[in-house]
């Protein structure tokens, strides 16, 4: 470790202001709060975040936010990869404005998309009055949760895939093709390979979206505990009760499974990166 | 296999890619496409391959019209000049791709893949390499790998573009000569694309010189090397193998 | 491609008609319900009981206020963050260090943190019953449930935008432009004025474009600092909340509708660099 110094010697001007900038700014914005945060853990001690966490509301909430986005980002990595490929390789009137749209949930204000989507599948709403001829509760019941966690995370696989699908080389798959494999087959067996560690990046960060999403949730939820409460609002509750070291160890509960899950992701990224190398 | 190939066009839109152009390839022939880039060798290539479909004319296999044929049905090997190997399966996984591509009645049992893929292995004096992933193998040993991959379909001929193209002059030369042996040892009537006059004189047993022009690109000569030498039939050969 | 073969002459590289037209109905379904039913909807609700309302509506004084704290938000937290993005992308693409790739897993942090959890991070450094707090408030520096905490969130939630824009696209660009002006006697302010900047302006537009969307419409974070006191510290979507919470749907979505016309202009903008300027963004930005 001693051999490679800390700072290359550089003749690049301003070493000392941009890592101040750049520490300083880190620091106060985010290293510090959350290290307040874990601080405040600390001093709770573990016996207290556990004893906080480990009552049914709190379990039930970390699992219906767990649960429903790892559903939602099952269900953004199929239509995700289903929409990079039709954005990329068919032309039709209308794509530019389909590829537009795929942004929105990247720009609309949560709360906004909320409200709208809560205006919508509500049982006296347009799609929800339609569901609710076939008994289908959508909004304020767990489908409405995780049709908003779609919402939010709709747009990270089809952004992280669309260029992997643009740098396809038509060769392979004529390839394919040339040894006999029909269209489905090169599909299933050389191009959704082909595609997996992007649509698999595109999926972690959807996933760590919906986990920690709140603004569009709660307007749809219903917020019932023990049934339609996520854990970011019970949060929210903690806070409001004045309960910080409640607060603090479902935060930190929630900090931990979304790093682990993280952690998770990213190893198996790596393992599918490693098998398909780089020529 | 007999190819015949009956005043075959073909245009991209508005632009003319080939003149309509004739030739017999007698069975078992080493035929090389010769000719700068933007005669339509390659596109013609490809026409025989079913990669791309004639504008006009006929393609007949062994006499059978094959016009109409997907890719899939005309099986042919077809070696890529970026060989197109797939970047997520090992050596062994890209030669085996078309036996398991195959419907379930024609596939091979499982030990009966494994059996032909090492014997293609040692055909391209590569036993060794199943395992690797083709980025951990050398230009030539991927060119390789794709005539193996090509061959393990057992395809009635083998069509290859530029398949010395990216690779340096001296590993181009011991290629050469494994083509023509596993042409002599196949006896599979083989077509290749090349733009460089050296390799089609020195391999083929009949080289097809191409030129190219605004209507689309022609054939200028078919003949044996040594005749095409001897006698060049248009101005266009004899500056074209001057070069 | 092959437009005058018949129809059993379909590139390799083709799906079936059929296949290629259910994908791209499923795709344009799918869409339709999720992404334009809603923004459709926010428009027909503010405008329920007609244009007059809706303006009427944003008159109000609360809406007033709400607008003129989001912009002042937006106007602290946008640049601050720009400035921390080009000074990051500055350290990190023109020097070598030790725990560089350590440093932009922390820049990205705030992206797998939940912005709930973000506001809850800052009520416990800097909230009253925090000794921090504690000694701000009694020097008449309140944090929490005040502008600067909610400026606080605001940019803990936006603080990698910039920097994740600007860092690859500096990197592709490589040091030799700043080297060469650097044997030519520049100063580091110049260099960076003259030659890098009309580098990375469109790359730093861009990531400002997605911080500022990001940093009006913050909800989470913003709704666990402010303490939600309307015409002191209710941003736009936190008003948006409260009207709404009072079923007062046409003012709710009338302020919801600046808000989307907000997004819909800053994809529009954001298109549009992506069309005119896509060599100078970085590269998984183009296509």
């Amino acid at each position: 470790m001693g051999r490679r110094p800390l700072i290359h010697r550089s003749p690049m001007p301003g070493l000392g202001l941009s890592m101040g900038i750049t520490l300083t700014m880190l620091s106060i914005v985010v290293l510090l709060p959350i290290g307040a945060l874990l601080l405040r853990g600390a001093v709770f001690g573990l016996d207290g975040i556990w004893d906080t966490v480990n009552r049914e509301r709190v379990w039930k909430a970390l699992f219906l936010s767990f649960r429903l986005s790892l559903f939602a980002a099952v269900f953004n990595l199929v239509f995700g990869v289903l929409l990079a490929w039709v954005l990329v390789r068919y032309r039709f009137p209308g794509r530019r404005l389909l590829d537009a749209a795929v942004d929105l949930p990247f720009a609309l204000p949560t709360a906004v998309a909320g409200i709208a989507l809560t205006a919508l599948y509500a049982p006296n709403g347009v799609f929800g009055a339609l569901a609710k001829e076939v008994g289908w509760k959508i909004a304020y019941s767990q489908w409405g949760i995780f049709l908003a966690l779609v919402f939010v995370g709709l747009p990270f696989v089809t952004r992280t895939v669309q260029p992997v699908v643009e740098e396809i080389e038509r060769e392979v798959e004529e390839a394919s093709a040339t040894l006999g494999a029909g269209r489905l087959h090169t599909m299933a067996h050389v191009i959704l390979p082909m595609l997996t560690p992007a649509a698999l990046t595109g999926f972690a960060l959807s996933l760590a979206r919906a986990v920690g999403e709140y603004g569009s949730v709660i307007f749809i939820a219903g917020n019932i505990p023990l049934l339609t409460e996520i854990a970011p609002l019970l949060i929210v509750i903690r806070l409001e009760e004045f309960k910080y070291d409640e607060a603090a160890a479902i935060g930190i509960a929630m900090l931990a499974i979304s790093f682990a899950m993280l952690l998770a992701i990213n190893l198996i990224q790596i393992w599918s990166r490693r098998r398909i190398g780089h020529v | 296999m007999h190819i015949e190939i009956d005043e075959i066009s073909k245009t991209f839109g508005t632009t003319a890619a080939l003149h309509p152009v004739s030739l017999a390839i007698p069975s078992g022939a080493l035929v090389a496409l010769l000719g700068p880039s933007g005669s339509g060798k390659t596109t013609l290539l490809r026409i025989l391959g079913g990669l791309e479909f004639p504008t006009s004319g006929r393609v007949l296999f062994d006499g059978q019209d094959a016009t109409g044929l997907t890719v899939q049905q005309r099986r042919a090997g077809f070696v890529f000049q970026s060989y197109a190997l797939f970047r997520h399966m090992t050596v062994f996984e890209n030669i085996a791709y078309g036996l398991k591509a195959r419907p379930r009645a024609s596939r091979p049992p499982r030990a009966e893949i494994a059996r032909r893929v090492q014997k293609l292995l040692e055909l391209i004096q590569l036993p060794d390499i199943g395992a690797r992933f083709p980025s951990q193998l050398s230009g030539g040993q991927r060119q390789r790998v794709a005539l193996a991959r090509a061959l393990a379909i057992e395809p009635r001929m083998l069509l290859l573009d530029e398949p010395f193209g990216a690779l340096d002059a001296k590993v181009r030369k011991e290629l050469r000569q494994g083509l023509r042996d596993i042409h002599d040892e196949t006896g599979l009537t083989t077509v290749f694309v090349t733009h460089d006059q050296d390799e089609a004189m020195e391999l083929a047993d009949l080289v097809v010189v191409m030129s190219g022009s605004q209507s689309g690109g022609r054939i200028e000569q078919i003949g044996k090397p040594q005749d095409i030498r001897a006698r060049p039939a248009t101005p266009f050969v004899r500056d074209f193998i001057s070069a | 491609m092959s437009d005058i073969s018949p129809p059993h002459f379909r590139a390799a590289t083709e799906e079936p008609p059929l296949a290629r037209w259910a994908l791209i109905g499923i795709a344009a379904l799918g869409l339709a319900v999720l992404v334009f039913a809603p923004l459709i909807v926010v428009f027909a609700e503010a405008l329920a009981k007609g244009w007059l309302a809706a303006v009427k509506s944003l008159g109000n004084r609360d809406a007033l206020s709400a607008i003129r704290l989001t912009l002042t938000i937006a106007a602290i937290a946008v640049p601050l963050n720009a400035a921390f993005g080009i000074a990051a992308a500055w350290f990190i693409t023109k020097f070598d260090f030790r725990g560089k790739a350590f440093l932009i897993t922390l820049i990205d942090l705030p992206f797998s943190v939940s912005p709930v959890v973000a506001g809850l991070c800052i009520v416990l450094m800097f909230g009253a019953n925090s000794w921090m707090g504690g000694w701000l408030v009694a020097n008449g520096y309140p944090i929490v449930f005040a502008l600067p905490g909610i400026a606080l969130a605001t940019m803990f939630v936006t603080f990698p935008f910039v920097a994740r824009e600007l860092i690859p696209v500096m990197i592709e660009q490589g040091r030799a432009e700043e080297e060469a002006a650097l044997t030519l006697g520049a100063s580091g302010w110049r260099i960076f004025r003259t030659v890098t900047l009309p580098n990375i302006r469109w790359a730093l537009l861009y990531g400002v474009l997605l911080c500022n969307a990001r940093a009006m419409g913050e909800f989470g974070a913003v709704a666990v600092v402010s303490g939600k006191i309307r015409g002191q510290t209710a941003t736009m979507p936190i008003t948006i909340e409260m009207m709404y919470n009072e079923y007062l749907s046409v003012a709710a979505f009338s302020l919801a509708a600046v808000l989307t016309a907000l997004a819909l202009i800053t994809l529009l903008l954001k298109a549009l660099l992506e069309h005119r300027h896509a060599g100078d963004l970085a590269a998984a930005r183009r296509h």
